[in-house]
């Protein structure tokens, strides 16, 4: 990253910062600072400020190891590539990009992919939902 | 309830919060998969024969690669020139498992050599691009918002946090993967190793000295001890 865009990620940083603490509802108009702040490329990190933090060498659970399966046997038969994985995977917006588990990320940008492609519609992909979710719950 | 494989805290003390309700996640997956598999988007015997894949890789490929460019220059010299081709040698095809790759990871491979000046480490700032057939399933802490943002910009520290301090006058390259390339480390072989078969070698190649976090000793075996593993 070079020097300016690191400044220039540092300050979209500080002015996302008090922002967050106000009102986010479609308000009339917001200043290009917040903008700048509000669109950064939220994947490209490298070079952001950040401090040490424990780093934990937690293995897979299984379905975290189920959702990689999933979305690679999705692309081997072409229902999507592993750019258009990231891609989707960057698409959650910041919200549930950082506020989910990775393999969350994987596993919703997929179930997302599948519905915008229309190999699955958003009423099949609920009631499967629902039918598992009973099915679980049972055991 | 999702089980975890290879939990190991030390006094039963668990730092992750993980509830014995059913993860939405879970049921998100089957969801997606059952559907998938119904609507013949892929079978579960695709899955399955993805899983036996992904459960043979890991580490040990790096380990093996490693221990036998340390014994037989010629390898190591076609390892440095195309990875993905010597690769075949010790018996890991980067076309499995599907005969064109993994979807992820099909891509040029290097393996970055260490020197007495030059020290190597990877990361992947844009989401966690790691050398599967090679290395098996990244660490949790490699796809952590913190490690890529902190290993380009100060590496030495990071290293540091692993136990990894270096002396000032070794340079320290941070290699950045991404969906075309992925690196792995070659570390330098350890002092006391004279002598050693290819598998004894193997065994001090651990997955840490591979991503450039740790080094090689000749009385280490396992990561566990690092202090990102004690964390846990």
């Amino acid at each position: 990253m070079s020097k300016v865009r690191y400044e220039s990620v540092m300050t979209a940083d500080r002015n996302l910062a008090p922002a967050e603490h106000e009102e986010f509802d479609s308000p009339y108009t917001i200043p290009n600072d917040r903008y700048a702040a509000l669109t950064t490329i939220l994947h490209d990190v490298g070079g952001e400020p950040d401090y040490p933090q424990a780093l934990y060498g937690k293995g897979e659970e299984d379905w975290e190891m189920n959702t990689y399966l999933t979305c690679e046997c999705l692309a081997w038969r072409g229902a999507w590539n592993a750019e258009m994985r990231r891609r989707a995977e960057n698409d959650l917006g910041k919200t549930q990009y950082y506020g989910f588990p990775y393999y969350g990320r994987w596993i919703t940008g997929a179930a997302r992919v599948l519905v915008h492609k229309g190999l699955i519609t958003t009423d099949e992909l609920g009631d499967k939902i629902d039918e598992i979710r009973a099915r679980l719950e049972k055991k | 309830m999702a089980k975890h494989h290879g939990d190991g805290h030390h006094d039963g003390h668990n730092a992750f919060d993980v509830s014995s309700k059913v993860s939405e996640f879970e049921i998100l997956e089957l969801a997606v998969r059952e559907l998938a598999i119904e609507k013949g988007i892929f079978s579960a015997e695709d899955h399955r024969r993805f899983a036996e894949w992904a459960e043979g890789v890991g580490p040990h490929g790096g380990s093996k690669l490693v221990a036998k460019a340390w014994s037989d220059p010629a390898f190591k010299q076609r390892l440095l020139e195309n990875g993905t081709e010597a690769c075949k040698e010790v018996g890991i095809d980067w076309l499995q498992p599907t005969g064109v790759g993994t979807p992820s990871d099909y891509t040029f491979f290097y393996v970055l050599e260490n020197t007495p000046q030059v020290h190597n480490v990877i990361v992947c700032t844009l989401c966690s691009c790691y050398p599967r057939p090679v290395l098996g399933m990244s660490p949790d802490w490699y796809r952590t918002p913190s490690y890529r943002r902190r290993m380009v910009r100060r590496p030495r520290e990071v290293l540091a946090e692993f136990g990894l301090h270096l002396p000032a006058d070794v340079e320290v390259r941070v290699h950045d993967s991404n969906q075309k390339s992925r690196f792995m480390v070659m570390p330098m072989r350890p002092e006391g190793t004279e002598g050693w078969s290819e598998e004894q070698l193997a065994r001090i190649v651990t997955r840490d000295t591979m991503i450039g976090v740790a080094l090689p000793r000749a009385d280490r075996t396992s990561d566990a001890g690092s202090l990102a593993e004690q964390a846990r």
